[in-house]
């Protein structure tokens, strides 16, 4: 018994290791995944575009206090950030039906600018295999994710603002 | 072959597979492979104060591998799962066992989508159905079979399904039941763009879900109290092998305001959860809200009566093959004090209502210092329904066979379940260092009806959530928590400290001392040491301390969380 944990163990971290090679000759796109807006309308994600800027996606839930730190304290940087690179933020939410009607009012009661989706039945996070929130991403003008990260640390903003500034130069 | 040979060559492949795959290509043209890993082990010790049972085998864990194929409009997934050996909370409510319980293939295109295999599905607000997973509580209501989803013309949207529900690892062969259904939704805008244009929301939808359970154990039940030697039955053929349920739902909306509103009907379904009662169920939800700058407010209702739907009418645990989801619509907290009164859904009798508002003291104000003050209100009620027995059941001296009981629609019932006034001020210092978040709840909880105990929880709660950036990458941050109650297991002090270096490194130490206990020896500290590592979508995490007895509720469904004490290790990947 003791073995097939071993086994198991073993394989989580090699997977873990070789998982995050960067492999940046094909770098992945959004998967197209019909969710909705905030007003319940559909929108498919493959959608989630800025006019060749780069793009923010983050997966959140208003019952997930590090992601609301986490989109708290970018929103206090956001009107810089969209000055000077162009960038656009997508605030994917993951409330389901008990607490998706709350969305709305949650982020306007917050001011937040962000363009905010709901994926109320997670068919976003699955198909972009994401475990945990609080998950983001950055996509390059050409729609392509070049970073992504899960959990959030006070501070690991200035780190996203670093690589989108980065985009912009290119 | 020997089925431990074929368990080896599987775990070994996957394991090539992985490894090839995470490690060489993500990607050959347009076909791309992708997936995650979760592996959540632990090591047991026994406690007996805090009730920490000698567990059989000492070293749990549960682990998964989720694979995911994409190319264009088509695509194709499975998870592996391994949870023979599972953590204890999971083992309590059955879900051990290994194997590919979840596979799918997926065509999508612009009018038309086909998912065979596994799939997960809601309709409306799940009143009716929603086949959804719950990796942290252990739910998988998968369904194995086919779906399709239609769009017949704008806004027009069609969804079809037909599927055996999962039920953990049992296998489906030999089933005799299965869940087919039809959803319809108009969204009114897409069709008139008159109403677009005006920036109206309006949309309809009705759906209709029903579940074959072949009867297959005819029921026997003492009629004229426990003692009495005349038994009732009710035949085979008086138990209905169909069971059907409908819903219609409608938003409006305009500007900042929206309205959402289901119904749910649920014909005659006895089963074990109702007292074999033929009576009817019956679900509304309510929901509006309207939002402005700086301002929000929401506010529901739901009544839920006799609505528990599950596949199989002998099942009464946990979320097990339960079809609907009447959703809990009280506000969720993450305040470690709070986990164990986190209210749970009643779908066969609940009526309540909730109302939170959201407002931020505008920027640049003296109240609201240079990045604004947010303040949260919140109060939720809610109670049973209103139940008088019907005079069969009376004079039966058991509700089982006949229509159960009456209830007014509107009325609340005698019994209190759950009443949270709450407010929530978080505020960013001038300087950007300080981040200060500080709540206060007064928690009503009937611990009889919720958790099978005896009596009502009262509590008072404060909590404070201190951050301080030391330095750009480096942060503290300090949780205070104090539960005063008289009730139940006592008042509770909590304090945690987590140290974080941005991106990669969190440590944080935590102790939540039961000092209010009413048994001296039980004045427990449940201290808890845990260290993670993040990089990139890689995350590790090392904790060791004790765990208290109590619920762990996500979104109004909740499971019981045996006492551990142990060290744990965690670790999730996707790539």
């Amino acid at each position: 018994m003791k073995k097939h944990l071993l086994v198991i163990l073993c394989m989580a971290l090699s997977i873990s290791l070789f998982a995050q090679e960067e492999n940046n000759k094909h770098l992945a796109k959004l998967p197209a995944i019909e969710i909705q807006d905030l007003n319940g309308n559909p929108f498919n994600t493959k959608d989630i575009q800025n006019d060749g800027k780069p793009v923010i996606v983050s997966l959140w839930a208003t019952w997930c206090k590090p992601c609301i730190a986490e989109l708290l304290a970018i929103a206090d940087e956001y009107e810089d950030w969209v000055e000077e690179t162009g960038v656009k933020l997508y605030a994917v939410s993951i409330d389901d039906a008990k607490t998706s009607a709350r969305v709305a009012p949650f982020v306007k009661g917050k001011n937040w600018e962000y363009t905010v989706l709901l994926d109320v039945n997670s068919d976003f996070k699955r198909a972009m295999n994401v475990n945990d929130v609080p998950y983001m991403c950055i996509l390059n003008g050409n729609g392509e994710i070049v970073w992504q990260h899960t959990s959030y640390a006070p501070g690991s903003e200035e780190e996203v603002y670093e690589i989108i500034k980065s985009l912009v130069k290119k | 072959m020997n089925i431990k040979f074929i368990k080896r060559v599987l775990l070994a492949s996957l394991l090539f597979l992985c490894g090839w795959n995470a490690n060489a290509q993500h990607q050959f043209g347009n076909s791309r492979i992708s997936g995650d890993f979760g592996f959540n082990g632990m090591y047991y010790i026994p406690d007996s104060i805090i009730g920490a049972e000698p567990v059989e085998s000492k070293v749990r864990a549960n682990a998964f591998l989720n694979l995911l194929y994409n190319n264009g409009g088509f695509s194709a997934g499975m998870r592996y799962e391994f949870y023979m050996f599972p953590l204890i909370d999971f083992e309590k409510i059955g879900y051990q066992g290994q194997g590919i319980k979840y596979f799918f293939a997926d065509y999508t295109n612009k009018f038309i989508q086909v998912t065979a295999g596994n799939y997960y599905e809601q309709f409306g607000n799940g009143l009716t159905l929603r086949a959804y997973e719950d990796r942290q509580l252990g739910i998988d209501n998968s369904l194995l079979g086919a779906r399709v989803r239609l769009t017949p013309y704008k806004g027009i949207y069609l969804k079809g399904v037909w599927g055996i529900e999962r039920d953990n690892f049992e296998p489906y062969l030999g089933r005799h039941d299965f869940v087919r259904g039809a959803d319809l939704e108009l969204s009114l805008g897409e069709m008139f763009p008159v109403i677009q244009e005006k920036v109206f929301i309006a949309r309809i939808g009705a759906n209709i879900v029903s579940k074959y359970d072949r009867p297959d154990n005819y029921i026997r039940f003492p009629i004229g109290g426990a003692n009495s030697d005349t038994m009732g039955i009710i035949t085979l053929d008086k138990l209905p092998a169909n069971v059907a349920t409908w819903a219609a739902r409608a938003t409006f909306g305009y500007e900042g305001f929206r309205i959402d509103a289901e119904y749910a009907r649920k014909m005659n379904d006895p089963n074990v959860t109702n007292n074999f009662i033929y009576k009817n169920g019956e679900a509304l939800f309510l929901s509006a809200t309207y939002s402005m700058k700086g301002f929000g407010i929401a506010a529901s209702f739901i009544r839920s009566d006799n609505m528990e739907f599950r596949s199989d009418r002998w099942e009464n645990q946990n979320s097990e093959l339960m079809i609907n989801c009447i959703p809990a619509i009280n506000r969720q907290y993450s305040y470690q004090l709070l986990g164990d009164y986190s209210f749970a859904s009643q779908p066969n009798s609940q009526i309540g209502a909730q109302v939170q508002v959201n407002y931020q003291i505008p920027k640049k104000s003296v109240l609201g210092g240079k990045y604004g003050t947010d303040i949260t209100f919140n109060y939720s009620r809610f109670h049973n329904t209103d139940q008088q027995p019907v005079q069969e059941a009376i004079d039966n001296g058991t509700p089982t066979g006949t229509m159960g009981y009456t209830s007014q629609f509107f009325k609340f019932g005698p019994d209190l379940l759950y009443q949270d006034i709450g407010l929530e001020i978080s505020h960013r210092f001038n300087n950007k260092k300080w981040k200060w978040i500080l709540a206060y709840n007064y928690i009503t909880y009937n611990l009889e009806i919720l958790q099978g105990h005896e009596g009502m929880m009262r509590g008072h709660l404060v909590a404070s959530d201190l951050s301080y950036k030391i330095t750009p990458k480096h942060a503290l941050r300090l949780e205070l928590q104090h539960m005063y109650t008289k009730d139940d297991i006592g008042s509770s002090l909590y304090a945690m400290l987590e140290y974080s270096i941005s991106p990669n490194w969190f440590i944080s130490i935590g102790d939540d001392w039961n000092y209010g206990n009413p048994e001296p020896d039980h004045k427990v500290h449940y201290y808890n040491i845990a260290c993670a590592y993040v990089w990139n979508t890689t995350r590790i995490a090392l904790n060791f301390g004790k765990t208290k007895e109590g619920i762990l509720c996500v979104g109004g469904v909740c499971r019981a969380v045996p006492a551990s004490f142990g060290a744990g290790l965690s670790i999730t990947t996707s790539f």
